[in-house]
Formats: structure tokens, C-alpha cells, sequence
């Protein structure tokens, strides 16, 4: 019986929450809107692209021929000045004045002389900014032209044979383990912040819904629900059907969350490779523009691909449900023990002092992702649901996850239960006494 | 016999203070019993006692004649005077969760509770929200969460504070019925006419102590003081002789266009009320001769002020 009247708590927490406009517009506007971040940091990226007509004066002859069937200069290089959807070269050995080229069409003028062989600087004059890629794009192309006139002007070899000379090292990071195996390494930085980005999400949700618990508790108290509830239920059974209802509103926004994301993510990579955002761009080697590839570009749409999805929100559900039941009934607690929600906030400041220290340390951790604190944070259960993620992130042993979400719901289940007799207390009471002055009234005479 | 409900020796204190000072009495079945106290008297606290939601530092309490446990109060009906429901939830769904947590099914609660509904006169309400309904509307949704499963024993704390008469009467008319079917009834209310109208026992209770109890009719019948109304046709002169050293006339009203007059009288504490009626009926035409028996209100404030002014009123 006692498990059908919690059962039937937990059905009405759950669903008068879900059903509520707000609860729904929040759920379905969080994937949309943090979809919409990498929709818009692509597309401004896109965006920023601005159509560029580049001429470029080589007054030395250095990096251009005239091609006589045409009477146009072009590069001596081939391949190295790639014709781009919206950046193209024309190429002159004397520019004309800045107004004219201007009315002849072109946005951006380069200029360099014989000085650039030792010095490898050229300017770039323009009137508007042709944006940060274009930059990139005619750095990289005078480069590569600039470096095929001096092997051709230094060395005996050709183009061609120079490229399959030329050695690119990249160094893959190696991380001895403890058990003296090697793993694969780096990016601990990366992680790091992602790690944070999750904890982060945690840490809110784990304050937004206790301040909602509590918010719950005073209300019942105050418009008097509480006087009939507690004739047909014990204060500890509703204090856990309350505090699991409304984890399972909790659970049901991060599922709703991570599904509409998905999908949303998905319908835009559909949209994006399908060339509805780009009109059929095609990057350099002539390849159709990707997603994928145009994340990887952008330092911040980086972060999210070097994300494991799967094991990231296992992690953020199995140790919020955990850090939900500590901190959810420790807040049920409060909201027992005050007449107002106030009174409430007052109370609830030290109790989630430990959340908040692991949330600061946390954001230390992007930068530092290995401190040595960290370990004995991601142990102890108040600090565990936070710091734990940003752990696992990084990189940590399986069974140490185990271990610590072990004793963070065994910690749970222990102050679940000293919660519903705090819980017991301050909504049974009919006293003056209400908050610390209750709890100690409590801990002297019935803390037992 | 077993009692729906039965007190013994109940004691509460807060501090120093005692709220329930030793307090018993029983509900029999099928009865409504009155609980009747100024403020402060400690009618709150032991209801709240009852419930379970003080625990009394002294006393037994038995219900239907087994001690007491929470699985037994489960099945009271509670009513309380400070009640309230939630604001942002649907009329409907509210009441179907307060009768779940009454250990009903959902379809047996939504079935039962509809026919409550068109009793009170509120089905139309089901799917609005409590924030936009009246307050009195509130109160019978209030009503009828308490009474939908069937409670064996109802305690009711104020029942028709907030009702307007019309809705009051019904209130009422449904609290005999739900006795006349058998239901034990613990009527805590101010409201001494309904008290009057609907309990069958009345316990007065001041400073956390029974200082009355018993019958309503029986506690009338004792609290009489020798009042008498008597309409009758004929001479005063011969009205007032015949009274003679049997009754004082207390106060005389005017001819009726019929031509006859009500007086109000004391009878002497040694008149029987038939002797007097053989000596009037002999002087004048006596139409009505009624006993004046006193309200609840004039009992319940002769009560109080002789429990706290003992050496005054006795």
C-alpha cells in the first residue's frame, strides 16, 4: 500500500509538471536553441564569406607568367591559386590606382615585392574586410606559389617532385598508465572543458529543480494541501514520492533534451551536406563541403565532435540521479523545516556550498584537467556528481566511476532518510519555532 | 458496543503550556457528535491528534474499537478547518489524486467522484483550474474529496465556513444523509445553529478540558430554566391571577387581530408545567403552551463562563 501512495505522489509531481505550457516550451526550446548555437556559429561562419574578386599585383614576376592566348598573367603554379564558389584571383604586374580597381569590381588588392622571398610579408589592401577565411585562403595560396617559385629558383627539382619530398610530421600523444600500458593521449584540455560543460549542466539542473522542490514543499505547507496529504500518507513517503517525481520530470527534460537534439542535429546535417545552406560549396580538393568538416574548422563546433555522446550522458543521468536524490531531499528537508520560501533560500545557501565549490572547481579543471584535488572531489559524494564528469571526460578508470556513484547513492539513500524525518518534522510541527531554530529544536530532542 | 471513535485521557502540552488537559469522550456509530470550544479551547489540537499529525503526550484513542494506527486514520474523511488545495491543477485530477491516496482506484474514483459532482452541483467544473474557481467552490470540491471513499468516521473541522446559506443547507442535508447511512460524524464548528440542526451529541471542551457533554436534546433538556411560551384568548386580569405564586410573567405581547396574545414566562422552580396548564386553562382559552428549552449558543456560553468563573455562576 505504501508503495502504491508513493507511486501515486510520483504520478502527480510528474505529471502536473510535464503537462504544465512552461515545462514544454522549455523542452522543446532547449535542443532547438542549442542546436540553433552550432546552426548559427556555422552559417555566421558561412556567412562571413563574403564574395572576394583578389588582385594580385606581382610587380617582381615572381609568382605569375603571361599566357599569351589569352593575354591574361597566371599563376606559374598550378593548383596553387584554386578557384573557390566565392574567392577568385586575377593577376597584373601594375595595379592601378585604388579607386580603380575598386570600380573595376575587385575588393582586395595584394601587394608584395622581391622582398618577399627573405622577409615573407606582402600587404593586403582593402576597403571593406574581406573577412577572416579569405585572409586565410590568399595566405596559404601566395605561400604556396611563393614557395614553388623559390624550389624552382633554388633547387634543381621539380614542382612535383619537391611535393612528394616535402615531409609533414605530426606527433601522436602516448600516455603511460599506471599499469606501465600506453594509451592513447592528449587533448586532456579539450576534454577538460568538455567535462566542464557537462558538469556544468548538472550543476544547474541540480539547483534549478531542488529550488523547485523547495519551492513545492512551501507552497503545500502554505496553502494548507499538506494538512489533508499527510492524513492518508507518511511525511517520509511524500517527502520521497515528491523528491522522485520530481527527478522524473528532471530525467524526462534531459531524455527530451538529448533526443530532440539529436534529432534537430541531424535534420541540419541532412540540410547543410545536402548544400541548403551553401548552394554546393566545394572546399579546396574539389570535395562537396560537409558538416562535419566545417565543425572541425571552427575552434568552438570542434569541442562538440571530440565529445563521446554516449558515454558523456550516461554519466550526467547516472550520477544526477544520485546527486539529485542528496541534494533534492535535502532541500525537501528545508522546505519542511521554513514557512516561507525565503526563509527557504537562507537555509539552503550552506547546504549547496559543496555543489558550488565542486562547480568552481570544475571550471579550473578545463584548464588544468589533471589536479591533483580532483580524484578526492570526484570520491566524495557531495562533490562527486560534479566533479566526476569532468573526470570522465578526461579519462578515468572504470571501476573508480563505479566506486564513487556507489557511495553517492548509498550517501543518498542515508540523508533520503534523515531528510523525510527532518521532512516529518517541520510539516508535522505546530509550533513557533520554524528553520535552524526547528532543526535544532530537532536534532536536541528528536535527532534520535 | 464499540465506538467509530473513542478518547481517553488525552493530554498535550507545548512548554508549559497544556492544550488537552485530560480529555475523553466517544463518537458512537452512525452518531454526529458536536465538538464545540471558544478559540484556544484545543478543539484543532485534538483532531490533529487524531489524525496523527500531533502526537499527544498522554491518553489512548481507539478507533472502531481497535487502538489506534495510521492505516486506520487512512480511512477517516478529514476535513480540516485550515484547508487548501492545489491552485494550479485541474479541479478533476485533484480530486482523483485525494481519493488514490484514499487507497481508491483511479476508475472507482473518477465513477464516485462524478456522482458527488452532480449531487453538489459542480460537475461543470471538473476540467477548470482551482485558481479559477470561487472559494466556495473550493469548499465543496474540499467536501467532497473528504467524503468520496466512504469513510466510516468523518471529521469534519468547519465545514460550511465560507458557504453561502443556500450552500450551506445542502452541505448540511448531505452530512445527514451520509449519518443516516450510517456514518459517525465529529462535527467541530462556531456555527451553533448547525449544531442544533444536525448533532445528535455535543461535547464542549474549554481550556483543553470536556466541561460538557452529552445528548444535544438531553443537555437542552437539563440546561431548561423554567421558560414557557403560552398564546392564549381571554382576559389579561384573569391570565395574570391564574399564574398566581406557579410562574412569573416575564413579558406580555400585544392582541393579535385574532384577538389573542403571547406571553413569555418563568414557572417557580417547583411548578410542574401541567399544573400550571390546568390553572391557566381554567382563567383563559389556551391555544399554544410551549416549553422554552435554551439554544446551544446560551448553553455553550453558560458552560465557558462557569468552567472559568466557577465560584460566580454556581
Amino acid at each position: 500500500m505504501r508503495g502504491s501512495l508513493i507511486g501515486t505522489v510520483i504520478e502527480r509531481e510528474w505529471r502536473t509538471r510535464v503537462t504544465k505550457r512552461s515545462f514544454l516550451i522549455g523542452t522543446l526550446l532547449m535542443p532547438f536553441l542549442s542546436v540553433g548555437v552550432i546552426v548559427a556559429t556555422v552559417l555566421l561562419t558561412e556567412a562571413t564569406d563574403t564574395s572576394n574578386l583578389v588582385l594580385v599585383e606581382d610587380a617582381p614576376g615572381l609568382i605569375t607568367r603571361l599566357d599569351r592566348a589569352s593575354g591574361q598573367y597566371v599563376p606559374r603554379c598550378p593548383g596553387c591559386f584554386p578557384e573557390r564558389e566565392k574567392h577568385a584571383y586575377r593577376f597584373v604586374r601594375e595595379a592601378p590606382a585604388d579607386s580603380v580597381w575598386q570600380a573595376q569590381g575587385y575588393t582586395v588588392l595584394v601587394e608584395f615585392d622581391e622582398s618577399i622571398l627573405q622577409n615573407h610579408a606582402g600587404y593586403m589592401v582593402y576597403e571593406k574586410s574581406p573577412g577572416v577565411n579569405a585572409k586565410r585562403y590568399v595566405e596559404r595560396d601566395l605561400s604556396r606559389a611563393v614557395e614553388h617559385a623559390r624550389v624552382l629558383e633554388s633547387t634543381a627539382l621539380d614542382w612535383s617532385a619537391y611535393q612528394e619530398l616535402k615531409v609533414d610530421i605530426q606527433l601522436v600523444d602516448r600516455e603511460v598508465t599506471e599499469a606501465g600500458d600506453r594509451t592513447d593521449g592528449g587533448g586532456e584540455e579539450i576534454r577538460g572543458i568538455i567535462g566542464f560543460l557537462f558538469s556544468a549542466v548538472l550543476f544547474l539542473v541540480l539547483a534549478v529543480y531542488g529550488g523547485l522542490i523547495l519551492r513545492s514543499v512551501v507552497e503545500e505547507k502554505s496553502n494548507r494541501v499538506v494538512e489533508v496529504l499527510i492524513a492518508a500518507v507518511q511525511p517520509e513517503a511524500l517527502l520521497l514520492g515528491k523528491v522522485i517525481g520530481m527527478g522524473a520530470v528532471a530525467l524526462t527534460q534531459i531524455v527530451a533534451w538529448s533526443l530532440l537534439s539529436t534529432l534537430a542535429f541531424t535534420a541540419f546535417q541532412w540540410a547543410f551536406d545536402s548544400g541548403a545552406f551553401t548552394g554546393g560549396l566545394v572546399a579546396d580538393g574539389g570535395v562537396p563541403v560537409d558538416l562535419m568538416t566545417t565543425m572541425a574548422e571552427n575552434e568552438f563546433t570542434a569541442i562538440l565532435l571530440d565529445i563521446n555522446w554516449g558515454l558523456m550522458v550516461l554519466s550526467t543521468v547516472a550520477f544526477f540521479i544520485g546527486g539529485y536524490l542528496l541534494y533534492g531531499s535535502l532541500y525537501a528537508a528545508i522546505g519542511g523545516l521554513v514557512q516561507s520560501e525565503q526563509e527557504g533560500q537562507g537555509m539552503v545557501f550552506p547546504v549547496i556550498m559543496p555543489l558550488m565549490f565542486s562547480y568552481v572547481i570544475g571550471s579550473s579543471a578545463m584548464s588544468n584537467p589533471e589536479m591533483g584535488i580532483l580524484p578526492w572531489l570526484s570520491w566524495f559524494p557531495l562533490t562527486s556528481p560534479v566533479i566526476m564528469l569532468v573526470r570522465v571526460a578526461v579519462g578515468v578508470v572504470w571501476w573508480e566511476v563505479a566506486l564513487s556513484w556507489l557511495l553517492l547513492m548509498l550517501t543518498a539513500r542515508g540523508i533520503l532518510a534523515l531528510a523525510g524525518r527532518a521532512y516529518r518534522q517541520g510539516v508535522l510541527h505546530d509550533g513557533k519555532s520554524t528553520g535552524w531554530g526547528l532543526l535544532r529544536q530537532w536534532l536536541q530532542g528528536h535527532g534520535k | 458496543m464499540s465506538h467509530a471513535l473513542s478518547l481517553s485521557q488525552l493530554r498535550k502540552s507545548y512548554g508549559t503550556q497544556s492544550v488537552l488537559a485530560g480529555v475523553s469522550f466517544e463518537v458512537p456509530k452512525g452518531a454526529i457528535v458536536g465538538l464545540l470550544g471558544p478559540n484556544g479551547a484545543g478543539k484543532s489540537t485534538l483532531i490533529r491528534s487524531i489524525m496523527g499529525i500531533v502526537s499527544p503526550d498522554e491518553g489512548t484513542i481507539e478507533l472502531d474499537g481497535k487502538p489506534w494506527s495510521l492505516e486506520r486514520v487512512r480511512g477517516i474523511g478529514y476535513l480540516p478547518e485550515e484547508r487548501g488545495l492545489y491552485k494550479d491543477m485541474r479541479v478533476g485530477d485533484q480530486a482523483v489524486y485525494f481519493s488514490r491516496l484514499k487507497g481508491m482506484g483511479k476508475s472507482e474514483a473518477v465513477r464516485e467522484l462524478r456522482l458527488w459532482f452532480e449531487k453538489l452541483e459542480v460537475e461543470g467544473w471538473w476540467d477548470k483550474k482551482v485558481s479559477d474557481i470561487s472559494k466556495g467552490m473550493a469548499q465543496k470540491i474540499q467536501f467532497i474529496c473528504t467524503v468520496v471513499h466512504k469513510p466510516g468516521l468523518l471529521i469534519l473541522d468547519e465545514p460550511l465556513s465560507g458557504f453561502d446559506p443556500i450552500n450551506a443547507r445542502l452541505i448540511i442535508q448531505e452530512v445527514r444523509a451520509l449519518a443516516a447511512e450510517g456514518t459517525s460524524i465529529l462535527l467541530s464548528t462556531h456555527d451553533m445553529p448547525s449544531v442544533e440542526r444536525l448533532c445528535d451529541n455535543v461535547v464542549l471542551l474549554n481550556q483543553g478540558q470536556v466541561v460538557l457533554s452529552g445528548a444535544a436534546d438531553d443537555l437542552r433538556e437539563s440546561g431548561w430554566t423554567g421558560e414557557q411560551d403560552v398564546v392564549f384568548r381571554g382576559n389579561d386580569i384573569a391570565f395574570t391571577n391564574a399564574l398566581g405564586a406557579l410562574a412569573h410573567l416575564e413579558s406580555i405581547g400585544p392582541d393579535t387581530v385574532e384577538g389573542t396574545r403571547r406571553a413569555h414566562l418563568r414557572l417557580r422552580d417547583t411548578t410542574p408545567p401541567g399544573q400550571l396548564l390546568q390553572a391557566l386553562g381554567g382563567a383563559v382559552e389556551v391555544l399554544e403552551f410551549v416549553k422554552v428549552r435554551p439554544t446551544m449558543e446560551s448553553l455553550f456560553i453558560q458552560a465557558v463562563n462557569a468552567s472559568e468563573n466557577p465560584a460566580t455562576t454556581s
